[in-house]
């Protein structure tokens, strides 16, 4: 067995394999699945400070080596998930590292998320924000594609928790490297990338949209050289450590993710496929550093070779 | 036989088929309703499963489903020969209430929802009566499957090349107001409008039924929020949206929320 532990910053996880924000629900979906301890850690689906009904249905639709998703962050809201049996009471007893992805619809709503989990914090390892949302004060702006929004909300939620924060990238910007400066700026101690891509699908028997949306995120395989590009910049712009996703789907995914510049990975849509993707990955890893004399993950993170 | 390994794979009648995996374990724990989320194995370039109900359950670990072929999935899938393995997970989702001793059942169906209600023959002590719709006579399945079993079966075709020529909400709409000393347990399966109807029926009548819908799924375990549908709730709209791979795909026909 290579050494499979992760540095993170302030963090230390067991692997550098993680389940993506919105794919593996709260965790409890597939506690019959396998011991979730087993992951470096349980990524849950976004949480605001109010529950949600998400978008209208149909909010997905399936396209070439990947799907497009317009879920609209359904989710209870943060005292239900703080006392819900079904969310972080029974991530608590299960002993798996959670890291709460949190999102709002205004500056003030990130904060009060922040703040309520930092207040109630057993069993949290990070917050990752998801500052790809609209801002409805600002008109729908993503926070996560205008350096000012992403500035002000960041560094308000910096002030609002002391754990430690990741922030999550939009990929849907000219200049990723500007955003991952930003995000360090404002005190994030770790950047993950990528978010979903804004893409669009149309049944032509019916000359619809695909998603009732209109738009919707692409994610899965189709996006993964995008990821790796996007992180391979971020990797030359900042210091912090990375998680890397975007269309993982085995080993040899994430370890392309790591040669880029990622000390640890995500895996998403790959999850709708096999719920045992991730600890294939994690088997994957540990093969593949054996096979490259690696004692552990460090060796093969940023080894991407230019010359 | 390695678990998931199809076993049959035939061409049944117009574009349906019927395939039969080796999954002695979800055989065994499988109940009407339940469905089995499948992963088609020459389907490369796709990455999302396929749901499908259960349609029968052997005791040698034979598992049925019945499909149409409509797009690329179930193309794909009819042409896998026996011995190719799929990946399967299931059983899924939230079961049937199979009828109490002294209930009959009325099983209003539409094309492959036939397939989803005939593990129910299997509960039944009185038989039952299913309520048949489709396109045209040759839409028509599991009919002599049903009668062996013991229940009646009446069908409406929309070209009135078998039975009533209409809809099968028309032959519901007549057995309701039939007089009849009879416990009923309604249960439905089918396109999405036709479930609406029923369900719509049967509030109309202080009625209650349990009905099967299908939503496009992508984890089917309840993980993602893809399959939502509408059911009643204590909010201010007077709606919530449930999963129906986890809370459905059965629903009681009085959780639902019909849009006006
Ligand atoms: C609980 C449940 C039980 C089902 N039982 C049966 C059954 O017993 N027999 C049968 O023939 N079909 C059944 N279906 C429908 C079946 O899942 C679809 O026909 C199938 O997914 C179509 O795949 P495709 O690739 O051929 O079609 P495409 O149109 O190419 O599929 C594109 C995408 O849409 C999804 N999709 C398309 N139609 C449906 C649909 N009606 N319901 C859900 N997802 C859909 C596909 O899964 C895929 O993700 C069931 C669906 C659900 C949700
Ligand atoms: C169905 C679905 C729901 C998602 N929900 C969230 C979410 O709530 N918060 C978030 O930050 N990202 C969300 N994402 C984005 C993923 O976490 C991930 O960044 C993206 O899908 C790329 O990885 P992948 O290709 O491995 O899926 C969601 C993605 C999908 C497919
Ligand atoms: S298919 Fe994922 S929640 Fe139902």
């Amino acid at each position: 067995m290579a050494d499979l532990t992760t540095k993170l910053g302030p963090v230390t996880l067991k692997n550098p394999v993680m389940t993506a924000s919105g794919t593996f629900g709260y965790g409890f979906e597939y506690k019959d699945y396998y011991d979730l301890r087993k992951l470096g850690a349980v990524v849950v689906k976004g949480i605001a400070p109010f529950p949600s009904h998400g978008n209208p249905t149909p909010r997905v639709a399936e396209v070439t080596s990947g799907m497009l998703n317009a879920i609209g962050l359904q989710g209870p809201g943060v005292d239900k998930f703080l006392t819900g049996d079904e969310y972080m009471p029974f991530l608590r007893a299960s002993g798996a590292d959670v890291i709460v992805n949190i999102w709002g619809k205004t500056i003030e709503d990130y904060c009060e998320v922040a703040a309520r989990l930092d207040a109630d914090c057993a069993g949290i390892t990070a917050l990752e924000i998801n500052i790809s949302c609209p801002n409805i004060k600002e008109g729908g702006v993503a926070f996560g594609t205008d350096l000012n929004l992403a500035a002000k909300v960041l560094s308000s939620v910096r002030k609002a928790t002391s754990l430690p924060l990741i922030t999550k990238l939009s990929p849907n910007v000219t200049n990723i490297a500007d955003f991952a400066r930003c995000a360090v700026d404002c005190g994030s101690d770790m950047i993950s990338l990528i978010n979903t891509i804004t893409g669009m699908a149309i049944d032509i028997k019916t000359r619809r949209p695909k998603i009732a949306n209109l738009t919707g995120g692409l994610s899965g395989p189709a996006i993964k050289p995008i990821a790796i590009r996007m992180v391979y910049q971020v990797a030359q712009a900042v210091k912090v450590p990375i998680i890397g996703m975007g269309g993982i789907m085995n080993a040899d995914d994430a370890i392309e993710f790591m040669l880029a510049g990622a000390s640890a990975v995500a895996v998403g849509t790959a999850i709708f496929a096999d719920p045992y993707a991730p600890l294939k990955v994690i088997d994957g890893i540990n093969d593949y550093l054996e096979q490259h004399n690696c004692k552990s993950v460090a060796e093969i993170i940023g080894a991407l070779r230019l010359s | 036989m390695k678990t998931g390994e199809i076993i049959s794979n035939k061409l049944i009648q117009g574009s349906y088929f019927q395939v039969d995996f080796y999954a002695p374990e979800i055989c065994r724990a499988a109940r009407p309703g339940h469905f089995v989320h499948v992963q088609i194995a020459n389907l490369t370039h796709r990455i999302l499963r396929r749901p499908f109900s259960i349609c029968d359950c052997s005791s040698d670990g034979a598992l049925r489903v019945l499909y149409k072929c409509v797009g690329e999935g179930t193309t794909a899938l009819s042409k896998l020969q026996p011995g190719t393995v799929c990946d399967l997970m299931g059983p899924l989702g939230n079961p049937f209430l199979a009828p109490a001793a002294d209930e009959y059942p009325i099983l209003v169906n539409g094309g492959y929802g036939a397939a989803a209600t005939f593990m129910l023959t299997k509960e039944s002590s009185n038989g039952g009566l299913m309520l048949l719709g489709a396109r045209s006579a040759s839409d028509l399945l599991l009919v002599n499957e049903y009668e062996a079993a013991g229940f009646e079966v009446r069908v409406a075709t929309n070209d009135g090349t078998a039975g009533h020529q209409g809809l099968v909400t028309d032959l519901l709409q007549q057995v309701i107001q039939q007089e009849t000393t009879r416990k009923w347990r309604f249960y439905a399966c089918g396109p999405e409008p036709m479930l609406m109807a029923v369900a719509s029926i049967l509030q109309k009548n202080h009625l209650s039924g349990e009905i099967s819908l299908d939503h496009l799924m992508c984890c089917g375990v309840g993980a993602c929020f893809a399959c939502v549908v509408k059911v009643k709730a204590d909010t201010p709209e007077g709606w919530r949206y449930a999963r129906s791979c986890k809370e459905g795909p059965v629903f009681n026909s009085e959780q639902l929320y019909l849009e006006k």
